[in-house]
């Protein structure tokens, strides 16, 4: 996309199932979906391990030898850089102590979460990405609401990530979700206000913050000095109350209908009844000089190619962008 | 200066809540499949003639679709297919008593498109080979003779009759075809070109373009990774989804192993000083779990790039 932004695209869409989006091949025809809509930057998705061979790092690396050798692996479908990497600790890894189970919230926690983000920070840093983008906190159901104290532990665990970061020439940001312990504006400024501006950053997601009852545009409007990532995607739904704390979110509310039936929670860009004021957000982001990357997703959303099209079409008819 | 006229032949399949449909299930459907095509960078629209009342129906008549399409970034509706692929009792190519009906077929599928500028109407020049053979000289001058007729009809509505075979009909190699462009007048009766097709039959591309250039008003581009070495195209009754041997025949440009020579074929183009429309056909490209979307996606990137430097080296050759 020839624009003053920078558009990236998530390649969370295709690696929607364990062991799926493994061979280069698959891999490549993603690629090339993404570099023939005019995308030439991607978000690398988060993963668990083996069949992971386009989301961690050390599974990219036994693919490919070393981050330049991926990079070049890119460029050769098209793809000229990686915008960010995502990485959710909540989610367990080989990597990461054999799929242990830790909690941001714990602080007896924070220590191997710092050791387990230093491959993540220096594969970062080594494809030459921008920004790691993280989610901070465990999803709401799994526990008891965050204490105003335990802010204190989630802002410090960070700060130290985002100071590893830094020294590397990286940019942490906190990744918003809809599920998360962190729900409201409330929650999020506090998070926010428990970290260094200097280290840690903000990713701004529209859906996410829009199914949990946050107006993106005014958020970002509020706290533009902080947000140095976002996702793009949008939603036709709002969280009716309560329904991130149901057990099992993840699965029942985001892919069990939350009860009231809702096949799809996330969607294209120009969706029919879209809940997301794109534009608003983009004249923002532009008004306001924003440097980071723009990432546009679509996951959870159905057949990946066809979906980056429709994103694309909106970004070139609807924002008026130039393809190339 | 890359090449601008890129159409795209409207076979796509998408996922509907009744299952893999084409996008023709509902004007929803349609919308997003054409915002899909356009985004890619598309300006050309080939369909089938069935679908022609399908989309007035939808839109409120075939202009006002192609006004659809102009609005989302197409310049028009390049081309219309029509075939007879099946050779029944009352409509056979090969069989002169059926060619009052394929002439007024065709004339009625002229009415449906009056007032566009639709350049190409495209044809199976015949039904199934096993249906027709034995394939004789007499049996070519009659298809011959009904698509003179035919392209005269056309040529009176300002489009051109042109002529698209298949790997599995009753012309398909080298001798045949000399013989249908013998018979057949050049100012009435055009060819269309696809890649695919004629490289399973055995007939390179490249070499036919050069052969028939003057006569040529369209390609289909897509590839193929077999030969048919078995006569699999005598199968009954469809040797498209029914050969022995070869489960699917068709696939994307810049498929592993596809044996059709693009860039070749590319330089040829720009080496002749065709200025025509270039087609994007993915047919059947769901089998084996495709997605109609990304094979669009993946040849386009091909094009973008490789088809691009090709293109970029003819022009030099031809400057130097």
């Amino acid at each position: 996309m020839k624009d003053t932004l920078r558009w990236a695209y998530g390649l969370n869409q295709w690696n929607f199932r364990l062991d799926v989006f493994v061979r280069h091949e698959d891999h490549r025809r993603a690629l090339q979906t993404l570099a023939a809509t005019g995308f030439d930057a991607v978000e690398l998705p988060s993963g668990t391990g083996r069949w992971d061979n386009i989301a961690r790092p050390e599974v990219i690396l036994r693919n490919h030898g070393t981050a330049e050798a991926f990079l070049e692996f890119l460029r050769s479908s098209g793809v000229q850089q990686v915008s960010s990497v995502f990485w959710d600790p909540s989610a367990p890894a080989e990597e990461e102590e054999n799929y242990a189970f830790r909690f941001a919230r714990n602080p007896a926690d924070s220590d191997a979460i710092v050791e387990w983000s230093v491959p993540i920070v220096d594969f970062t840093s080594a494809v030459g990405a921008e920004q790691l983008v993280v989610r901070p906190a465990h999803s709401a159901w799994m526990g008891a609401p965050l204490a105003p104290e335990e802010y204190a532990v989630l802002g410090a665990l960070w700060n130290r990530v985002g100071r590893r970061a830094a020294d590397a020439g990286v940019g942490l940001a906190l990744h918003y979700d809809c599920l998360s312990a962190v729900h409201t504006a409330e929650d999020v400024e506090r998070l926010l206000d428990a970290t260094d501006p200097e280290l840690v950053g903000f990713a701004l997601d529209t859906a996410e913050l829009t199914i949990g009852g946050i107006d993106p545009v005014a958020f970002y409007e509020a706290h533009a000095d902080r947000v140095t990532h976002v996702h793009l995607k949008d939603t036709r739904h709002r969280d009716a109350g309560e329904e991130y704390r149901m057990p099992g979110a993840e699965s029942t509310m985001l892919k069990g209908g939350a009860g009231r039936r809702i096949e799809r929670w996330f969607y294209e860009l120009g969706t029919e009844g879209g809940l997301v004021d794109v534009a608003g957000l983009v004249d923002a982001l532009r008004a306001h000089d924003y440097r980071g990357w723009v990432v546009v997703e679509s996951d959870h959303g159905g057949n990946p190619a066809e979906l980056v099209m429709l994103n694309s079409w909106y970004l070139q008819h609807e924002l008026g962008i130039a393809k190339a | 200066m890359t090449w601008r006229k890129w159409s795209y032949m409207d076979h796509w399949v998408t996922e509907t809540p009744q299952g893999p449909q084409p996008p023709s299930f509902n004007r929803a459907y349609m919308d997003r499949y054409i915002k899909q095509l356009s985004s890619l960078g598309f300006t050309g629209f080939d369909t089938f003639f069935f679908y022609l009342p399908v989309y007035a129906g939808m839109y409120g008549s075939v202009k006002r679709f192609e006004e659809h399409l102009q609005d989302n970034g197409f310049e028009k509706i390049t081309g219309i297919f029509s075939a007879y692929p099946s050779a029944t009792r009352w409509a056979a190519p090969h069989v002169r008593e059926t060619h009052d009906r394929i002439v007024a077929d065709s004339e009625s599928i002229m009415r449906m498109i009056e007032g566009l500028s639709v350049e190409n109407f495209i044809v199976m020049p015949t039904s199934t080979h096993w249906q027709t053979e034995p394939v004789t000289d007499e049996t070519i001058k009659v298809v011959a003779d009904l698509w003179n007729r035919v392209g005269r009809m056309t040529l009176q509505h300002g489009i051109r009759t042109t002529c698209h075979f298949e790997f599995w009909g009753a012309i398909r190699t080298r001798e045949q075809l000399e013989t249908f462009f013998e018979y057949t007048d050049p100012e009435l009766v055009f060819a269309f070109i696809d890649t695919a097709q004629h490289t399973i039959a055995g007939v390179d591309p490249v070499q036919l373009f050069r052969e028939v250039r003057d006569r040529v008003t369209g390609f289909h581009f897509k590839d193929t990774h077999d030969v048919d070495r078995q006569e699999q195209y005598r199968t009954p009754p469809d040797p498209e989804l029914q050969a022995p041997y070869t489960q699917r025949w068709f696939y994307e440009m810049g498929t592993e192993g596809g044996l059709v020579d693009f860039p070749a074929l590319m330089r040829e183009i720009v080496a002749s000083g065709y200025d025509g429309w270039l087609t994007v056909e993915h047919d059947k490209a769901e089998l084996g779990g495709g997605s109609y979307a990304e094979a669009t996606a993946v040849a386009k990137h091909y094009i973008d790039t490789v088809l691009a430097e090709a293109e970029r080296a003819a022009r030099g050759e031809a400057t130097r």
